[in-house]
Parts: C-alpha cells; sequence; structure tokens
C-alpha cells in the first residue's frame, strides 16, 4: 500500500478506534470484550521499544479516554506505562519465534488490567471486584488471539518512524 | 556511556508522558461535569459519530457473526429457560386466565403504565460501552433531541438506566447494573421502601434496606419510589425478586432482584424527557 507515512500512524489509530467502539464492543465472553487499544500500545513496545511505546500507549489511551465515563487520561497513564514496559522487555522480539509477541501480548494485558483497576481504585472507582479476574483472563487470552494481527497493523503504521535514524536516538 | 545516555531519555519521555496523564486526569477530576476537557470530549464524540456509523453499517455482518458465537452459550442456556417457562406459562394461562384480569385491572388502578404522562424520545443504542469496567451504552440522541443529563431511560419492560454524559448527537447511560448505579425503589406488594444496587454485568440487583421483619415474596415486582430528590420518577417497574434471606443477627434481609429489561441485549429505549427537581 502506497501511502503518506505520515498519514498511517492517525489512520492505524483511527481505525483501532473504530473496531474496538463497534465490533469488538460487541465480541464479549461472559461480559467481557478484547481491549485493542492496550493492544496497540503492547505492539508498539514489541515492534519499535520503550520511548515509542510509550508514546503510542499515550495516543491510544488518551483517544479512548475520550469515549469512556470512566476519568479522562486513565486510560492514557496506564497505557503509557504498559508500552514502556513491554519495550524495556522485550525490545527486538519481533523477529523472534511467532509465540513470543503473543504470550508478550497476553501477559502484558493482564498486567494492564490489573494496573486499571488499581489506579481506578485509588481514584474512587469501584473496579476491583470476583468480575476482575474474568476480565484480566478474557482481556488477556483474547488480545493474545489478536496480537499477529495487531503487531503488523502497528509496524506497518509506524513505517519510516521506526527506521528513521533521526529520531531513533 | 551512549547507552546510559540513551536510557535516561526514554526514561525522560515516559516521566514527560505519565505526568502529562496525571494532569489530565487531576483536571478532569476536578473540573466535574462542565470545563474546556469535557467540551473536547463531547467534540471528540461528536466527530467519531458519522465514522462509526458508517463502520457499523458496514461491518454489520461480522458483528453479527460474532455476536452470534459469543451469545452460543448463552443462548443455549436461555432456550432451555425458556422452554421450561413456556411449560410452566401454559400451565399458568389455564389456572389463571382469571386471575390475571383481576391482576391487570388492579396494576391499571395503581397507575402502572408508568411513563403515561411524560415526553419521551425514542433511541437507538448504538454501542455498549468500549470498556470492561464500566456499564454504560451509547444512544443516538443527544442535546440536538433535548435529552439532558440525569434523565431516567426505559424500555417498555421498564428501567434500563440514567443519563450521565450528553454531546449534540449521543449520550452515555449509566445501566443499573453498574455498580456505581443505585435507584431508589419500594417493593410492590408491602410498598417498603429500599435501595437497588447494581451488581455488575449478567448479575442480579442487589435490594438494600429491607428490614428482617419485611414480609418479601420470590418475584414480588420492585418499582422505583420517586420519593422526593428521587433520581426517578415513580413507578417505573426495576424487575422482580429472584432470592430473599436474612442471616441470623442481620439488619437487613440480603434480597436480589432480577432487572425487567434484559440489558445484554437492548435496541431500542426511549429517554423520558424529566429531570430530578434540584
Amino acid at each position: 500500500m502506497r501511502s503518506d507515512p505520515r498519514l498511517r500512524l492517525p489512520i492505524m489509530l483511527i481505525g483501532a478506534l473504530l473496531l474496538q467502539t463497534t465490533v469488538l464492543a460487541r465480541m464479549r465472553v461472559f461480559g467481557v470484550m478484547p481491549d485493542f487499544m492496550l493492544l496497540v500500545a503492547i505492539s508498539g513496545g514489541i515492534t519499535a521499544g520503550a520511548t515509542r511505546g510509550a508514546a503510542l500507549g499515550f495516543a491510544s489511551g488518551m483517544l479512548i479516554d475520550l469515549f469512556l465515563s470512566t476519568p479522562l487520561g486513565l486510560s492514557a497513564l496506564v497505557f503509557t506505562l504498559v508500552g514502556y514496559g513491554v519495550g524495556v522487555a522485550n525490545t527486538g522480539v519481533l523477529r523472534s519465534a511467532w509465540y513470543i509477541p503473543v504470550l508478550t501480548a497476553g501477559a502484558a494485558s493482564v498486567a494492564g488490567v490489573v494496573l486499571y483497576a488499581l489506579v481506578g481504585s485509588m481514584l474512587g472507582e469501584p473496579m476491583i471486584d470476583g468480575h476482575l479476574v474474568t476480565i484480566a483472563a478474557v482481556v488477556g487470552l483474547s488480545n493474545a488471539v489478536l496480537a499477529p494481527v495487531a503487531v503488523k497493523f502497528v509496524d506497518w503504521s509506524l513505517g519510516s518512524l521506526k527506521t528513521g535514524a533521526s529520531l531513533s536516538s | 556511556m551512549a547507552v546510559y545516555r540513551r536510557s535516561r531519555r526514554h526514561r525522560f519521555f515516559l516521566v514527560l508522558l505519565a505526568l502529562t496523564s496525571v494532569t489530565v486526569l487531576t483536571l478532569d477530576y476536578r473540573g466535574g461535569g462542565d470545563g474546556a476537557l469535557e467540551s473536547v470530549r463531547q467534540t471528540a464524540r461528536d466527530a467519531l459519530a458519522p465514522l462509526q456509523s458508517g463502520a457499523e453499517w458496514a461491518l454489520s455482518p461480522i458483528i453479527g457473526f460474532f455476536g452470534a458465537i459469543g451469545d452460543f452459550g448463552d443462548l443455549r442456556s436461555e432456550n432451555a429457560q425458556l422452554r421450561r417457562q413456556l411449560d410452566a406459562a401454559r400451565a399458568d394461562a389455564i389456572r389463571g386466565a382469571d386471575a390475571d384480569r383481576e391482576r391487570e385491572r388492579l396494576l391499571q388502578l395503581q397507575g402502572l403504565d408508568y411513563a403515561g404522562g411524560l415526553d419521551s424520545v425514542a433511541a437507538r443504542v448504538i454501542s455498549t460501552a468500549p470498556t470492561n469496567f464500566r456499564l454504560t451504552i451509547t444512544i443516538d440522541r443527544g442535546t440536538d433531541a433535548r435529552v439532558d443529563v440525569g434523565m431516567p431511560v426505559v424500555t417498555a419492560a421498564g428501567l434500563v438506566g440514567r443519563v450521565t454524559e450528553v454531546s449534540k448527537a449521543r449520550s452515555t447511560v449509566l445501566l443499573i447494573t453498574d455498580p456505581q448505579s443505585n435507584v431508589g425503589v419500594r417493593l410492590a406488594n408491602s410498598g417498603e421502601p429500599g435501595v437497588v444496587r447494581g451488581g455488575g454485568t449478567r448479575n442480579p440487583l442487589a435490594l438494600d434496606l429491607i428490614g428482617t421483619e419485611v414480609p418479601v415474596e420470590v418475584g414480588e415486582p420492585v418499582v422505583t419510589s420517586g420519593l422526593e430528590r428521587g433520581l426517578y420518577p415513580a413507578q417505573v417497574p426495576v424487575g422482580r425478586v429472584r432470592s430473599t434471606s436474612a442471616a441470623p443477627g442481620a439488619l437487613q434481609k440480603e434480597v436480589l432482584v432480577d432487572p425487567s429489561v434484559d440489558l445484554i441485549r437492548l435496541e431500542f429505549v426511549r429517554v423520558l424527557l424529566w429531570t430530578p427537581s434540584p
């Protein structure tokens, strides 16, 4: 696809947002849906390292926050930390075995969900109860399944940004 | 040395982003329902609305397909349950045709056609909240259709929830099953007031403040109380008592209530143009 590389990132983010708010919001198992916006942050960390993982997490988190009734910035904060963490733990695994990104996405998703509930509870949102276990399990599994697609999508969107020497300091 | 500098720069960037998030969080928290951030939110929602509708339309076969897969387990147990209910209903129909007529007259006397005197706006449910931590739905009507924050949302079967956020063409409705939802209700038979609290998706509602001496029947209807300064108008059906028990020494009964509306598969709702009196 020959598209302006600068447009790829916004296209990916809006596409992910639409996917999350339409298709995935209806694909619920035990009332829980995959968290694609979190997966975008994780994929950023996997394909492009800690800094860009954090940046992508911030962008995708802030974007989905606009459409939630939880406090604005909550997802942004959590996704930033998760994107960074994945990047630190995992730089350059894109070319390793296929199951590494899958396992990483699963584990990081569980961590992200739990962190989200913890920070949310500190802000007075009732998020920690028995259902949290179900949420963490379903999000972990479904995000792991979606990980190969998400990693490709995010990798495409970062395009020249990823290899650009001036930005990779 | 280079590696050291690089990781320091990375960390600086991380701290910068995290602090920005926390700043926005604080501003949003302090700003409450109105403020610059809220208008950014509303603008974003209205801007995405047409794209969302387009995506929904284009992807509807996929949504239907995966929706069906997700629902499969539910549907099977629901099917079995419906068969049992059908059998019971057939028996009841024969036995209770007369009693039914009498009951209907009584209900009419009680004025249970609840939304009768109120203006309302029909709305389509666009989506459930794109999060696993809040039980809300988005509907396709907003301030342009006179919908406002605080208005009750119902279907023919009863109470759905309350509008918590509104933009020009979209509103967010907090479902009564959300743990943050509290509804003032009374039991239809005894008239005893209580508060119904959300228990999370697919869980029954918990009815609080019912004393141990109050008689509660399984299947008893629960309606909104409409007490002064209540968040809902009076006599909107909320659900039916599923079970009741009292632990020894407890100050109140543990009463669980099944919502009368199927809150998982909502398609159309009505917003009552009614706001709580201040």
